[in-house]
Protein backbone atom coordinates (compact mmCIF):
# COMPACT_ATOMS: atom_id res chain seq x y z
CA UNK A 1 0.00 0.00 0.00
CA UNK A 2 0.71 2.94 -0.25
CA UNK A 3 0.41 4.99 2.24
CA UNK A 4 -2.17 6.46 0.12
CA UNK A 5 -5.60 6.20 1.41
CA UNK A 6 -7.33 7.61 -1.70
CA UNK A 7 -5.50 6.33 -4.63
CA UNK A 8 -3.82 2.81 -3.43
CA UNK A 9 -5.34 -0.05 -4.69
CA UNK A 10 -4.68 -1.81 -2.14
CA UNK A 11 -5.27 -1.13 2.09
CA UNK A 12 -5.19 -2.60 5.38
CA UNK A 13 -8.43 -2.15 5.68
CA UNK A 14 -8.77 -4.59 2.93
CA UNK A 15 -7.02 -7.28 4.81
CA UNK A 16 -9.82 -7.25 7.79
CA UNK A 17 -11.98 -9.77 7.63
CA UNK A 18 -15.56 -9.30 8.57
CA UNK A 19 -15.81 -10.88 11.49
CA UNK A 20 -15.55 -8.82 15.06
CA UNK A 21 -12.51 -9.37 17.63
CA UNK A 22 -13.57 -11.22 20.94
CA UNK A 23 -10.54 -9.74 22.38
CA UNK A 24 -11.23 -7.44 25.52
CA UNK A 25 -11.07 -3.92 24.39
CA UNK A 26 -7.60 -2.50 25.26
CA UNK A 27 -6.07 -5.99 24.20
CA UNK A 28 -2.26 -5.21 22.40
CA UNK A 29 -3.55 -7.92 20.43
CA UNK A 30 -5.70 -5.23 18.47
CA UNK A 31 -2.32 -3.66 17.37
CA UNK A 32 -0.82 -6.93 15.84
CA UNK A 33 -4.15 -7.17 14.06
CA UNK A 34 -3.70 -3.91 12.58
CA UNK A 35 0.28 -3.94 12.06
CA UNK A 36 0.20 -7.08 10.26
CA UNK A 37 -2.94 -5.85 7.89
CA UNK A 38 -0.65 -2.46 7.31
CA UNK A 39 1.84 -5.13 5.84
CA UNK A 40 0.10 -7.16 4.36
CA UNK A 41 -1.32 -3.96 2.17
CA UNK A 42 2.24 -2.20 2.04
CA UNK A 43 3.40 -5.37 0.54
CA UNK A 44 0.41 -5.79 -1.60
CA UNK A 45 0.35 -8.81 -1.51
CA UNK A 46 -2.71 -10.74 -3.09
CA UNK A 47 -4.62 -12.12 -0.47
CA UNK A 48 -5.08 -15.78 -2.02
CA UNK A 49 -1.32 -16.11 -2.10
CA UNK A 50 -1.33 -15.69 1.81
CA UNK A 51 -1.84 -18.22 5.07
CA UNK A 52 -1.75 -17.03 8.12
CA UNK A 53 -1.82 -20.32 10.65
CA UNK A 54 -2.15 -20.34 15.02
CA UNK A 55 -2.44 -22.28 17.42
CA UNK A 56 -4.65 -21.76 20.57
CA UNK A 57 -5.41 -18.76 22.65
CA UNK A 58 -6.45 -15.27 22.45
CA UNK A 59 -4.04 -14.37 20.15
CA UNK A 60 -4.42 -17.70 17.99
CA UNK A 61 -7.52 -16.11 17.19
CA UNK A 62 -5.98 -13.47 14.84
CA UNK A 63 -6.33 -15.78 11.47
CA UNK A 64 -10.48 -15.06 11.69
CA UNK A 65 -9.93 -11.16 11.73
CA UNK A 66 -7.24 -11.11 8.60
CA UNK A 67 -8.72 -11.44 5.35
CA UNK A 68 -6.04 -14.64 3.75
CA UNK A 69 -6.52 -18.64 4.24
CA UNK A 70 -6.17 -18.87 7.54
CA UNK A 71 -5.78 -22.14 10.00
CA UNK A 72 -6.98 -21.90 13.58
CA UNK A 73 -5.18 -25.10 14.74
CA UNK A 74 -3.90 -27.14 17.62
CA UNK A 75 -2.74 -25.88 21.04
CA UNK A 76 1.28 -25.27 20.10
CA UNK A 77 1.31 -26.99 17.07
CA UNK A 78 1.00 -23.80 14.50
CA UNK A 79 4.80 -23.96 13.57
CA UNK A 80 3.71 -27.48 12.77
CA UNK A 81 1.19 -26.64 10.83
CA UNK A 82 2.86 -24.11 9.11
CA UNK A 83 5.43 -25.96 8.17
CA UNK A 84 3.62 -28.27 6.23
CA UNK A 85 2.28 -25.76 4.76
CA UNK A 86 5.32 -24.08 3.42
CA UNK A 87 6.71 -27.80 2.48
CA UNK A 88 3.39 -28.57 0.00
CA UNK A 89 3.05 -24.90 -1.02
CA UNK A 90 6.58 -22.95 -1.05
CA UNK A 91 4.42 -20.30 -3.27
CA UNK A 92 2.62 -18.95 -0.38
CA UNK A 93 3.72 -16.65 2.00
CA UNK A 94 2.96 -17.98 5.37
CA UNK A 95 2.45 -16.32 8.67
CA UNK A 96 2.34 -17.71 12.12
CA UNK A 97 0.94 -16.14 15.21
CA UNK A 98 0.27 -17.18 18.61
CA UNK A 99 0.95 -16.34 22.13
CA UNK A 100 3.59 -16.98 24.71
CA UNK A 101 2.21 -19.95 26.18
CA UNK A 102 1.29 -21.43 22.83
CA UNK A 103 4.54 -20.91 21.25
CA UNK A 104 7.26 -21.44 24.33
CA UNK A 105 5.42 -23.79 26.52
CA UNK A 106 2.86 -26.42 24.49
CA UNK A 107 4.72 -25.61 21.32
CA UNK A 108 8.47 -25.27 22.68
CA UNK A 109 9.65 -27.57 20.58
CA UNK A 110 8.51 -26.81 17.66
CA UNK A 111 9.64 -23.49 18.32
CA UNK A 112 13.01 -24.65 18.41
CA UNK A 113 13.36 -26.86 15.58
CA UNK A 114 11.66 -24.42 13.77
CA UNK A 115 14.20 -21.49 14.79
CA UNK A 116 17.15 -24.24 13.39
CA UNK A 117 14.96 -25.41 9.97
CA UNK A 118 14.98 -22.35 8.67
CA UNK A 119 12.04 -22.44 7.01
CA UNK A 120 10.37 -18.59 4.68
CA UNK A 121 7.46 -18.34 7.46
CA UNK A 122 7.71 -15.71 9.82
CA UNK A 123 6.41 -15.97 13.61
CA UNK A 124 4.89 -13.17 15.29
CA UNK A 125 4.25 -14.10 18.85
CA UNK A 126 1.97 -11.81 21.31
CA UNK A 127 3.63 -12.10 24.32
CA UNK A 128 1.27 -10.53 27.61
CA UNK A 129 3.03 -13.18 29.57
CA UNK A 130 0.03 -14.57 31.20
CA UNK A 131 -2.51 -17.20 29.48
CA UNK A 132 -5.07 -14.72 29.09
CA UNK A 133 -7.64 -17.23 27.31
CA UNK A 134 -7.52 -19.89 30.73
CA UNK A 135 -8.76 -16.74 32.59
CA UNK A 136 -5.04 -15.76 33.66
CA UNK A 137 -1.98 -18.32 34.60
CA UNK A 138 1.38 -17.92 34.69
CA UNK A 139 3.10 -18.83 31.27
CA UNK A 140 6.83 -19.03 30.69
CA UNK A 141 7.65 -15.26 29.93
CA UNK A 142 6.40 -14.80 33.39
CA UNK A 143 8.31 -13.37 35.89
CA UNK A 144 9.18 -16.06 38.96
CA UNK A 145 7.56 -13.37 41.46
CA UNK A 146 4.46 -12.78 39.49
CA UNK A 147 2.22 -13.95 42.41
CA UNK A 148 -1.57 -13.06 40.64
CA UNK A 149 -2.52 -16.17 39.81
CA UNK A 150 -4.26 -18.62 42.59
CA UNK A 151 -2.79 -21.10 40.89
CA UNK A 152 0.90 -19.35 41.94
CA UNK A 153 -0.20 -17.50 44.75
CA UNK A 154 4.01 -16.95 45.43
CA UNK A 155 4.59 -16.78 41.89
CA UNK A 156 5.41 -19.51 39.21
CA UNK A 157 9.16 -19.34 41.21
CA UNK A 158 11.43 -20.36 38.27
CA UNK A 159 12.84 -18.12 35.66
CA UNK A 160 11.38 -16.78 32.71
CA UNK A 161 12.01 -17.97 29.30
CA UNK A 162 14.12 -15.52 26.98
CA UNK A 163 12.35 -16.23 23.68
CA UNK A 164 15.06 -13.73 21.99
CA UNK A 165 17.97 -15.87 23.69
CA UNK A 166 16.04 -19.66 22.65
CA UNK A 167 15.83 -18.49 18.94
CA UNK A 168 19.43 -17.16 18.98
CA UNK A 169 20.52 -20.36 20.67
CA UNK A 170 18.06 -22.39 18.35
CA UNK A 171 19.86 -21.10 14.88
CA UNK A 172 16.72 -18.39 13.86
CA UNK A 173 18.10 -15.86 11.07
CA UNK A 174 16.19 -12.94 11.92
CA UNK A 175 15.10 -12.48 15.74
CA UNK A 176 13.41 -8.93 16.70
CA UNK A 177 10.92 -7.89 19.48
CA UNK A 178 8.02 -5.04 19.17
CA UNK A 179 5.46 -3.42 20.94
CA UNK A 180 2.04 -3.06 20.60
CA UNK A 181 2.39 0.44 21.74
CA UNK A 182 3.65 1.04 18.70
CA UNK A 183 1.78 -0.66 15.68
CA UNK A 184 2.97 1.65 12.98
CA UNK A 185 6.66 0.00 14.01
CA UNK A 186 5.59 -3.50 14.22
CA UNK A 187 4.35 -3.34 11.02
CA UNK A 188 7.92 -2.30 10.06
CA UNK A 189 9.37 -5.24 11.51
CA UNK A 190 6.75 -7.52 10.35
CA UNK A 191 7.47 -6.36 6.84
CA UNK A 192 11.01 -7.05 7.37
CA UNK A 193 10.16 -10.08 8.66
CA UNK A 194 8.26 -10.97 5.58
CA UNK A 195 10.83 -10.37 2.95
CA UNK A 196 13.66 -11.85 5.10
CA UNK A 197 14.28 -15.24 3.18
CA UNK A 198 14.01 -18.10 5.97
CA UNK A 199 12.64 -18.32 9.60
CA UNK A 200 11.86 -14.72 10.96
CA UNK A 201 11.00 -14.50 14.50
CA UNK A 202 8.89 -11.53 16.00
CA UNK A 203 8.50 -11.35 19.80
CA UNK A 204 5.21 -8.70 20.10
CA UNK A 205 4.98 -7.33 23.70
CA UNK A 206 1.34 -7.13 23.70
CA UNK A 207 -0.43 -6.25 27.40
CA UNK A 208 -3.04 -8.48 28.47
CA UNK A 209 -5.24 -5.20 29.98
CA UNK A 210 -7.31 -7.55 31.83
CA UNK A 211 -5.22 -10.18 33.49
CA UNK A 212 -2.04 -8.25 33.43
CA UNK A 213 -3.32 -4.13 33.74
CA UNK A 214 0.44 -3.32 35.02
CA UNK A 215 1.63 -4.05 32.06
CA UNK A 216 0.04 -0.73 30.89
CA UNK A 217 3.02 1.14 31.91
CA UNK A 218 5.04 -0.65 29.41
CA UNK A 219 4.44 2.35 27.10
CA UNK A 220 6.42 4.40 29.66
CA UNK A 221 9.73 1.98 29.56
CA UNK A 222 9.79 0.02 26.06
CA UNK A 223 12.41 1.57 24.08
CA UNK A 224 14.77 0.80 20.88
CA UNK A 225 17.95 -0.93 21.45
CA UNK A 226 20.27 1.47 21.03
CA UNK A 227 22.34 -0.25 18.76
CA UNK A 228 21.96 -1.18 15.04
CA UNK A 229 20.84 -5.22 13.80
CA UNK A 230 23.96 -7.17 14.19
CA UNK A 231 24.93 -10.52 11.74
CA UNK A 232 27.38 -11.37 14.61
CA UNK A 233 25.58 -14.28 16.71
CA UNK A 234 27.68 -13.51 19.99
CA UNK A 235 27.09 -9.64 19.92
CA UNK A 236 23.22 -10.44 19.15
CA UNK A 237 23.78 -12.71 22.63
CA UNK A 238 25.79 -10.45 24.33
CA UNK A 239 22.88 -7.14 23.26
CA UNK A 240 20.08 -9.81 24.71
CA UNK A 241 21.36 -11.06 27.45
CA UNK A 242 22.60 -7.32 28.42
CA UNK A 243 18.49 -6.44 28.01
CA UNK A 244 15.61 -6.09 30.71
CA UNK A 245 13.39 -7.24 27.83
CA UNK A 246 12.18 -4.31 26.77
CA UNK A 247 14.10 -3.08 24.54
CA UNK A 248 12.46 -3.36 20.69
CA UNK A 249 13.70 -3.29 17.37
CA UNK A 250 15.47 -5.90 14.64
CA UNK A 251 18.08 -7.89 17.24
CA UNK A 252 19.76 -10.30 15.00
CA UNK A 253 19.47 -10.73 10.79
CA UNK A 254 21.56 -13.41 9.06
CA UNK A 255 21.54 -15.44 5.57
CA UNK A 256 21.88 -18.94 6.13
CA UNK A 257 20.46 -21.44 3.46
CA UNK A 258 16.45 -21.78 4.04
CA UNK A 259 14.92 -25.08 4.15
CA UNK A 260 12.96 -26.03 1.35
CA UNK A 261 12.04 -30.16 0.68
CA UNK A 262 11.49 -30.82 -2.97
CA UNK A 263 7.57 -30.69 -3.77
CA UNK A 264 7.73 -32.82 -6.94
CA UNK A 265 4.61 -35.18 -6.61
CA UNK A 266 6.07 -38.76 -5.67
CA UNK A 267 2.97 -40.65 -5.80
CA UNK A 268 -0.70 -40.25 -7.22
CA UNK A 269 -3.08 -39.86 -5.20
CA UNK A 270 -4.70 -43.26 -5.43
CA UNK A 271 -1.63 -45.00 -4.90
CA UNK A 272 -1.39 -43.19 -1.19
CA UNK A 273 -5.18 -44.13 -0.58
CA UNK A 274 -4.22 -47.68 -1.28
CA UNK A 275 -1.67 -47.41 1.62
CA UNK A 276 -3.95 -46.96 4.30
CA UNK A 277 -6.36 -49.23 3.36
CA UNK A 278 -7.07 -51.63 5.95
CA UNK B 1 9.00 6.95 12.93
CA UNK B 2 7.86 8.78 15.64
CA UNK B 3 9.45 11.44 17.04
CA UNK B 4 9.43 14.20 19.89
CA UNK B 5 9.20 16.54 17.56
CA UNK B 6 7.21 15.88 14.41
CA UNK B 7 9.23 16.63 10.95
CA UNK B 8 8.39 19.45 8.42
CA UNK B 9 5.40 19.17 6.43
CA UNK B 10 6.54 20.29 2.68
CA UNK B 11 4.06 20.19 0.35
CA UNK B 12 0.05 20.26 -0.03
CA UNK B 13 -0.03 16.51 -1.17
CA UNK B 14 1.81 15.26 2.11
CA UNK B 15 -0.09 17.60 4.19
CA UNK B 16 -3.55 15.95 2.35
CA UNK B 17 -2.51 12.77 2.98
CA UNK B 18 -1.30 13.01 6.79
CA UNK B 19 -4.69 14.72 7.44
CA UNK B 20 -7.08 12.32 5.42
CA UNK B 21 -4.73 9.30 7.31
CA UNK B 22 -5.23 11.06 10.71
CA UNK B 23 -9.15 10.68 10.08
CA UNK B 24 -9.95 7.76 8.29
CA UNK B 25 -7.33 6.13 11.40
CA UNK B 26 -9.63 7.70 13.83
CA UNK B 27 -12.41 6.37 12.37
CA UNK B 28 -11.48 3.07 12.03
CA UNK B 29 -10.53 3.29 16.18
CA UNK B 30 -13.77 4.21 16.86
CA UNK B 31 -15.63 1.72 14.93
CA UNK B 32 -13.32 -1.04 16.40
CA UNK B 33 -13.89 0.46 19.95
CA UNK B 34 -17.40 0.29 19.25
CA UNK B 35 -17.78 -3.73 17.91
CA UNK B 36 -15.63 -3.83 20.74
CA UNK B 37 -18.06 -2.73 23.50
CA UNK B 38 -20.78 -4.61 21.43
CA UNK B 39 -19.07 -7.71 21.59
CA UNK B 40 -18.46 -7.00 25.60
CA UNK B 41 -22.02 -6.04 25.74
CA UNK B 42 -21.74 -2.22 26.97
CA UNK B 43 -24.49 -1.12 24.31
CA UNK B 44 -24.24 2.50 25.48
CA UNK B 45 -20.74 3.12 24.79
CA UNK B 46 -20.96 1.01 21.54
CA UNK B 47 -23.04 3.64 20.43
CA UNK B 48 -21.61 6.50 21.42
CA UNK B 49 -18.49 5.21 19.83
CA UNK B 50 -20.31 4.97 16.50
CA UNK B 51 -21.34 8.34 16.41
CA UNK B 52 -17.84 9.71 17.18
CA UNK B 53 -16.87 7.05 14.26
CA UNK B 54 -19.91 8.75 12.31
CA UNK B 55 -18.61 12.26 12.98
CA UNK B 56 -15.07 11.09 11.74
CA UNK B 57 -16.59 10.17 8.89
CA UNK B 58 -17.91 13.58 7.88
CA UNK B 59 -14.61 15.49 8.83
CA UNK B 60 -12.51 13.12 6.80
CA UNK B 61 -15.32 13.81 3.71
CA UNK B 62 -14.86 17.17 3.86
CA UNK B 63 -10.82 17.06 3.95
CA UNK B 64 -10.45 14.41 1.15
CA UNK B 65 -12.70 17.16 -1.01
CA UNK B 66 -9.21 19.32 -0.51
CA UNK B 67 -7.29 16.27 -2.31
CA UNK B 68 -9.27 15.63 -5.13
CA UNK B 69 -7.56 17.21 -7.88
CA UNK B 70 -4.52 15.97 -6.22
CA UNK B 71 -1.83 12.69 -6.91
CA UNK B 72 -1.06 12.04 -3.26
CA UNK B 73 2.20 10.36 -2.50
CA UNK B 74 2.68 7.26 -1.10
CA UNK B 75 3.88 6.62 2.87
CA UNK B 76 4.88 3.73 3.95
CA UNK B 77 2.87 3.70 7.54
CA UNK B 78 6.03 4.27 9.56
CA UNK B 79 6.95 7.14 7.92
CA UNK B 80 4.43 9.28 8.88
CA UNK B 81 5.61 12.54 10.30
CA UNK B 82 3.28 11.95 13.58
CA UNK B 83 4.76 12.57 16.85
CA UNK B 84 1.87 10.14 18.17
CA UNK B 85 2.92 6.27 17.87
CA UNK B 86 -0.40 5.97 15.16
CA UNK B 87 -2.50 9.06 13.58
CA UNK B 88 -2.87 11.80 16.53
CA UNK B 89 -6.56 10.99 16.55
CA UNK B 90 -6.29 7.16 17.29
CA UNK B 91 -5.87 7.56 20.58
CA UNK B 92 -4.04 4.68 22.51
CA UNK B 93 -5.85 1.60 23.47
CA UNK B 94 -4.66 1.03 26.78
CA UNK B 95 -6.83 4.25 27.92
CA UNK B 96 -10.34 1.57 26.97
CA UNK B 97 -11.66 -0.87 29.73
CA UNK B 98 -15.06 -2.90 28.54
CA UNK B 99 -16.57 -1.39 31.51
CA UNK B 100 -15.79 2.56 30.75
CA UNK B 101 -18.68 4.75 31.18
CA UNK B 102 -19.73 7.92 29.38
CA UNK B 103 -17.31 10.16 30.54
CA UNK B 104 -14.16 8.06 29.94
CA UNK B 105 -15.31 7.50 26.84
CA UNK B 106 -16.04 11.28 26.33
CA UNK B 107 -12.70 11.89 28.04
CA UNK B 108 -10.92 9.43 25.32
CA UNK B 109 -12.88 11.40 22.42
CA UNK B 110 -11.50 14.63 23.84
CA UNK B 111 -7.46 13.29 23.86
CA UNK B 112 -7.61 12.44 20.36
CA UNK B 113 -9.02 15.45 19.19
CA UNK B 114 -6.76 17.45 21.78
CA UNK B 115 -3.83 16.00 19.73
CA UNK B 116 -5.57 15.95 16.34
CA UNK B 117 -5.83 20.03 17.10
CA UNK B 118 -2.08 20.23 18.22
CA UNK B 119 -0.90 17.95 15.31
CA UNK B 120 -2.43 20.82 12.99
CA UNK B 121 -0.99 23.20 14.80
CA UNK B 122 2.30 22.42 14.68
CA UNK B 123 1.73 22.33 10.84
CA UNK B 124 0.91 25.67 10.37
CA UNK B 125 3.24 26.75 12.57
CA UNK B 126 6.30 24.99 10.68
CA UNK B 127 5.46 24.10 7.13
CA UNK B 128 7.87 26.11 4.26
CA UNK B 129 4.27 26.32 2.38
CA UNK B 130 2.34 28.98 2.84
CA UNK B 131 -1.30 27.29 1.10
CA UNK B 132 -0.33 23.68 3.82
CA UNK B 133 0.05 26.71 7.22
CA UNK B 134 -3.38 28.40 6.22
CA UNK B 135 -5.36 24.69 5.54
CA UNK B 136 -3.35 23.25 8.87
CA UNK B 137 -4.85 26.73 10.67
CA UNK B 138 -7.90 26.16 9.89
CA UNK B 139 -8.13 22.22 10.14
CA UNK B 140 -6.61 23.02 13.81
CA UNK B 141 -9.36 25.42 14.16
CA UNK B 142 -12.04 23.10 13.71
CA UNK B 143 -10.54 20.40 15.93
CA UNK B 144 -10.90 23.19 18.84
CA UNK B 145 -14.25 23.59 17.85
CA UNK B 146 -14.59 19.65 18.40
CA UNK B 147 -12.27 20.27 21.84
CA UNK B 148 -14.75 22.96 22.81
CA UNK B 149 -17.90 20.75 21.40
CA UNK B 150 -16.82 17.61 23.77
CA UNK B 151 -16.02 20.01 27.01
CA UNK B 152 -18.84 20.70 26.98
CA UNK B 153 -20.58 17.67 26.67
CA UNK B 154 -18.56 16.48 29.99
CA UNK B 155 -19.53 19.27 31.63
CA UNK B 156 -23.29 18.67 31.12
CA UNK B 157 -23.15 14.53 31.95
CA UNK B 158 -25.57 12.93 33.99
CA UNK B 159 -24.26 11.61 36.86
CA UNK B 160 -26.44 8.59 36.65
CA UNK B 161 -24.77 8.01 33.49
CA UNK B 162 -21.18 8.14 34.81
CA UNK B 163 -21.37 5.04 36.69
CA UNK B 164 -19.42 2.29 35.28
CA UNK B 165 -21.35 -0.86 34.51
CA UNK B 166 -21.35 -3.38 37.27
CA UNK B 167 -20.05 -7.04 36.43
CA UNK B 168 -21.02 -9.94 38.69
CA UNK B 169 -18.28 -12.35 37.21
CA UNK B 170 -15.57 -9.84 36.24
CA UNK B 171 -12.70 -12.17 34.52
CA UNK B 172 -10.52 -11.51 37.30
CA UNK B 173 -12.41 -13.73 40.29
CA UNK B 174 -12.07 -16.94 38.89
CA UNK B 175 -9.15 -19.38 39.19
Amino acid sequence: MSGNPVASPVTAKQFKSEIKPVWCPGCGDFSVLSAVTKALAYLALPQQNVALVSGIGCSSRLPAYVSVYGFHGVHGRALAVASGLKAARPDLTVLVAGGDGDGFSIGGNHFLHACRRNMNLTYIVMDNEVYGMTKGQASPTTSPDWAKSMLTPHGPGVPSFNPAAIALASGATFIARGFTGKPNDLAKLIVDAIQHPGFSFIQALSPCTTYRPEQNEWKKIVRPFDADVTADPIEAAQRIQADDGLSTGLIYQTRLPVWQPPNSISAEIEQLERGFQI
Amino acid sequence: MNQAHPAVIDNLPEFLLHAITLERESVDRYEELAESMAVHNNPGMAELFHKLAHFGRLHASEIEQHAAALVLPDIAPWNFKWSTPEGPESGTRDGVHYLMDQREALEHALYNETQGRDFYASVASSSPDEEVRELAAQFSREESEHVAILESWLTRLDPQNTRRLEDLDPPNSPD
